[in-house]
């Protein structure tokens, strides 16, 4: 399908709304993955001052969604969009809930981040696991927001994919970080602040997964939410 | 500056304004003239006594109506051979009617001005409306009855009255039983004529038959003895009066009371008499026969003629038209011949209407009516029936004239209706012929209507080819009477154009019938304006119900 | 994703799935289109055009300006009949009989396939002609049951109320959205199968179109309806089907809510959302 949907309206002034809304999706995008950067650094080198930036700094992106959410009524009260035109506005709808929600979590890690930086022994931990599942992450959601940029899903299949890995990945921190509580209690306090910040990155690589599956409503009108993936692969594929 | 004015357009609005103004006071004028003429004719004119100078010193008194004043500037009265003062500079000239066209031979006379020694208008000069002869100006004498003067002097004005008011019922009467009983009798007669030729011919003339149509053919006879006992006796009292009277010259004469219509003294009459007076001449001229070879009395028949003409030629080229109009327009393929036959249908409206008339003549009145004729009044042959001219020949002429109106109104209005009406019914279910019946042509009404509305027009002042194919100058009959079948189409009508032609340039005495002329053609003027009134109203009435769909 | 999430979801699924079953194939077909061609002249106006519309459902033609839809419409009640140059092959089963068979009476067809057009056309007659009008056709004209059919074909147009007073009064003097349900009244005394509607409310304010389109929706209960118009929003609104048509070809007809948010061709998404191809 031709990836450039968004043009060839025959109202000049819808087609630049269309692309309004979608380079404001990006901008929003660029937005939380440098959030989630700066949560990730503020995390594993204790940088507190770092931390409150990334905690300010998450309203930018409730404004963003509140005004993604206003330019996508307007445009649908006003130009009753149909088919891949809907279907944009539809998953936008979505797509920024889901940045949002990214954006709240990498706000909780630098939470978690604060917490953590004044309790000693968390500053000589290198957190290399961490920052490895921040960068699986990352990448998720940064090859999401490409797909979403260029609007293809032939990368989608391998993005989704990368979610069993960042699972494992999570699994395995668990696992260590019961071993430091089990090994000196008092390692309990940052090991359960560790985890919830662990659990956070595990649900951005759920969105990013979530973004993928609302872009292949756009482009193929087809629901894959809720789908396992093989039977995704499989729907791709098939159809393709 | 020229230039951006004749760029601005104004001079083309000021042309068209001319051209429109133009028009509008050549018809004012023409109405106007018609008017104050025609209208004029019926108001009793004063009759003036002038002692006038004969040129060779005798001094003579003439009594009559001052028609017209004319002045002509002395050298072209000494051309004309009238000998003039030197200090004349004009020559002033009356022209009086005299009337008592029985004692001097002519109505009119020319009086110079100049001569007239005195003039005035004596109080008991008496006009005398006779049915022949036309007026008579005089002074009352006496009244006579059975050869003895029962009254005379002052009385006499009195008594006159009253006789003649009783001598006038009395006419009535008898034409009453001249025209519509025996007229009716001699109807019958013809037909039971007419009725035994047809036995003859068809061989069934048995002696039964016979006897029946001499037992119908007495006892017509019967009742034909006692009408004509009835009005000799009526006759006989009628001749018996007359009024004596003296002219202008002094010599006495005689004016047997049925030979009277009406006497009146203009000079006496006040401004109320006048009026009644008036309004008696012109009902007169409204609703009785004419008199005196056209030139007295009413025009009846010929509006009658006229109308009845109009309203059959409109019931014959409606239908006509009409169904002409929708075959062109909802039924033929469009193409080469429905253009050919667009323009000939135009070209028809251009066709001088005498040849019509002689189209007419030769086809309808010969061809066709001769063979009607032959297939249905074998009886009454020689004499023709539907063989010669007639009313409905006339009216069938007359909607052949203006079948091309009405077809290219119908056809426009037709096209003007808008297809999705037609669609609409179509969809409901309807047949073709059901939706232009139901539809269709009663949306077209307004459209046909204006068509016969200009046929109207157009037929009402038709003459020329009427001439040939019914009208005559004066009809012993009207085509409606209560003899079956009442509407008698074979029978010759009267026109009012025929009758303006007639009385204007035909007539004897064409100076008298003048006036008469513009009081026939004002009323000619308010026939055509009432039928077209008449057909205006119904069409718009019917475009108020059957109003378009807008766009 | 758990264990619960899953579980609503099959649920979910199995009833909107049932839903479009109930949409799809519990229907009926009413009328047939078969390999239909249409000329005009030697211009070809329709292109092999083959379709079923479903019975009591309504049906929507969209497309661009002479793409033919309306064409098409005309032919379900041969209209096109009208039309000299109109020559057509293939054919059209309404009760799996062709109209174009040469023993159908075109009047008879037309009295079970009624039509209403683009602008109100109500006859200049009273309110209560234009209704009785497709019956005194059929030369009934029984008082009692003219009164009846009159009435009942009004409020079955949402009329009734408006007009019960003045019934004889002139149609032309009602405002052009209650001309519009007039003639749709006037189409449905006579009691038709199938009501061909040819942009019905294109040439009405917003508020009398919502009512056509409220009518539209009251009358598919008994009618099959097939609806040409050149608004999608409202083909969207009024329609179950929805057949998009292009330069006399028939692109793609669907589920009216599939078509609209995910049609299969790119000419039907060029031209539903606006694009030019």
């Amino acid at each position: 399908m031709d990836n450039n949907n968004i043009g060839h309206h025959i109202s000049e002034q819808f087609n630049r709304e269309l692309e309004d809304i979608r380079n404001n999706v990006l901008t929003m995008g660029g937005l939380v993955e440098e959030q989630i950067e700066l949560a990730i650094k503020a995390f594993t080198t204790s940088d507190q001052e770092l931390a409150e930036q990334v905690i300010k700094q998450d309203n930018q992106i409730d404004n963003m969604e509140m005004m993604l959410d206003r330019e996508c009524t307007q445009i649908m009260a006003l130009r009753q969009p149909t088919a891949f035109d809907l279907r944009l506005l539809l998953a936008v709808l979505k797509i920024i809930n889901e940045l949002e929600r990214v954006g709240d979590l990498a706000e909780y890690i630098a939470k978690m981040a604060i917490y953590i930086s004044d309790i000693e022994g968390s500053k000589n931990d290198p957190y290399y696991e961490i920052k490895h599942m921040a960068d699986l992450v990352k990448d998720m959601l940064h090859d999401a927001l490409d797909a979403f940029a260029r609007m293809t899903i032939e990368q989608i299949p391998a993005i989704t994919s990368q979610d069993e890995n960042v699972d494992r990945e999570y699994a395995s921190i668990i696992r260590q970080q019961i071993t430091y509580m089990m090994e000196d209690p008092r390692n309990i306090t940052r090991t359960l602040n560790v985890l919830w910040a662990v659990r956070s990155l595990e649900r951005i690589g759920d969105h990013a997964c979530n973004i993928c599956e609302h872009l292949v409503y756009i482009i193929k009108g087809e629901d894959v939410r809720h789908i396992s993936q093989a039977e995704l692969e499989k729907k791709l594929k098939g159809e393709q | 500056m020229i230039r951006s004015w004749f760029k601005s357009g104004t001079p083309w609005i000021w042309l068209n304004a001319a051209a429109v103004s133009a028009c509008l006071i050549m018809i004012v004028g023409v109405l106007g003239l018609i008017v104050v003429r025609g209208i004029g004719h019926f108001w009793p004119a004063e009759v003036t006594r002038f002692s006038y100078d004969e040129g060779s010193g005798q001094v003579k008194l003439l009594l009559g109506e001052i028609i017209d004043t004319s002045t002509t500037p002395a050298a072209m009265a000494k051309s004309s051979g009238i000998t003039m003062a030197e200090n004349e500079e004009t020559l002033v000239q009356y022209q009086i009617k005299l009337g008592n066209r029985d004692i001097t031979g002519s109505d009119f006379r020319w009086l110079q001005a100049r001569r007239v020694e005195k003039q005035d208008l004596p109080e008991n000069v008496m006009v005398v409306e006779r049915r022949e002869w036309g007026n008579f100006y005089g002074y009352l004498t006496a009244v006579k009855e059975s050869g003895q003067t029962i009254a005379s002097g002052d009385s006499a004005w009195k008594t006159a009255e009253s006789k003649i008011e009783e001598a006038l019922g009395i006419y009535d009467d008898i034409s009453h039983l001249e025209k519509k009983e025996i007229g009716a009798i001699n109807y019958k007669l013809e037909q039971l004529r007419l009725r035994q030729r047809k036995f003859e011919l068809n061989n069934q003339l048995d002696d039964a038959a016979k006897s029946a149509i001499e037992n119908e053919k007495s006892e017509l006879k019967k009742q034909y003895d006692e009408i004509q006992i009835r009005a000799r006796a009526l006759y006989q009292k009628i001749r018996s009066a007359a009024l004596v009277a003296k002219t202008d010259s002094g010599k006495e004469v005689e004016i047997p009371l049925a030979k009277v219509v009406r006497i009146y003294q203009p000079n006496k009459m006040t401004l109320l008499d006048k009026i009644g007076h008036y309004f008696s001449k012109f009902l007169e001229f409204l609703a009785d026969d004419p008199r005196e070879a056209n030139t007295e009395g009413g025009i009846f028949p010929a509006i009658f003629g006229t109308i009845m003409m109009v309203l059959m030629m409109s019931v014959i080229v409606t239908p006509f038209g009409v169904i002409a109009a929708v075959y062109l327009r909802e039924y033929a393929k469009q193409g080469f011949t429905t253009r050919l036959i667009r323009i000939a249908v135009n070209n028809l409206a251009g066709v001088p209407s005498v040849v019509y008339g002689v189209f007419g003549l030769g086809f309808f009145v010969y061809i066709l009516g001769g063979k009607i004729d032959q297939l249905f009044y074998p009886e009454s042959l020689p004499a023709p029936v539907f063989g010669t001219p007639g009313l409905m020949w006339a009216s069938i002429t007359l909607a052949l004239l203006t079948l091309p109106v009405v077809i290219v109104a119908t056809e426009e209005g037709l096209a003007r209706i808008p297809k999705s009406i037609r669609e609409g019914s179509l969809a409901l279910g309807a047949t073709k012929i059901e939706t232009l019946w139901r539809t269709v042509l009663p949306m077209a009404s307004p459209a046909i209507m204006t068509g016969l509305i200009l046929a109207v027009a157009r037929a009402a002042g038709e003459v020329a080819p009427l001439m040939l194919v019914g009208v005559v100058k004066l009809a012993p009959t009207l085509p409606l009477d209560g003899n079956f079948p009442f509407i008698h189409l074979e029978r010759k009508f009267m026109h009012l154009g025929f009758h303006i032609y007639d009385v204007g340039f035909q007539s004897p005495n064409v100076e008298a019938a003048r006036p008469l002329v513009y009081a026939t053609a004002l009323l000619l003027v308010l026939v055509i304006i009432g039928l077209n009134l008449t057909a205006i109203i119904i069409r718009n009435n019917l475009r108020e119900k059957y109003r378009a769909l807008e766009g | 994703m758990t264990v619960e999430q899953t579980r609503t979801h099959t649920i979910d699924m199995k009833s909107i799935l049932r839903g479009r079953e109930n949409a799809t194939e519990s229907n009926e077909i009413a009328i047939k289109v078969e390999n239909l061609n249409l000329f005009y002249g030697q211009k070809q106006a329709l292109h092999a055009i083959n379709m079923e519309i479903p019975k009591k459902k309504v049906t929507a033609y969209i497309g661009p300006s002479g793409c033919g839809k309306s064409t098409l419409l005309r032919c379900i009640n041969r209209m096109n009949d009208l039309v000299d140059s109109a020559r057509i092959e293939g054919e059209i089963l309404l009760d799996n009989q062709n109209i174009y068979d040469k023993s159908v009476n075109v009047a008879a067809l037309r009295r079970r396939v009624g039509m209403v057009f683009q602008k109100p056309n109500p006859f200049p007659k009273s309110i209560f002609e234009n209704v009785a009008y497709g019956l005194r056709i059929q030369g009934i004209n029984d008082k009692r049951t003219l009164d009846e059919t009159v009435e009942n074909a009004l409020r079955g147009a949402a009329l009734w109320d408006e007009v019960k007073d003045r019934l004889n009064d002139n149609a032309l003097g009602l405002s052009g959205g209650q001309q519009q349900r007039l003639v749709i009244a006037r189409a449905i005394a006579i009691e038709p199968e199938v009501l061909l509607l040819d942009e019905p409310a294109s040439a009405l304010d917003p508020i009398s179109t919502l009512k056509i389109e409220e009518l539209i929706n009251e009358l598919k209960v008994k009618y099959t309806i097939v609806i040409v118009t050149h608004n999608m929003q409202q083909a969207a609104r009024v329609s179950d089907f929805t057949a998009f048509m292009y330069m006399g070809d028939l692109i793609e007809i669907g589920n009216t809510s599939q078509l609209f948010t995910n049609p299969k061709k790119k000419q039907t998404e060029d031209y539903i959302t606006g694009r030019y191809g």
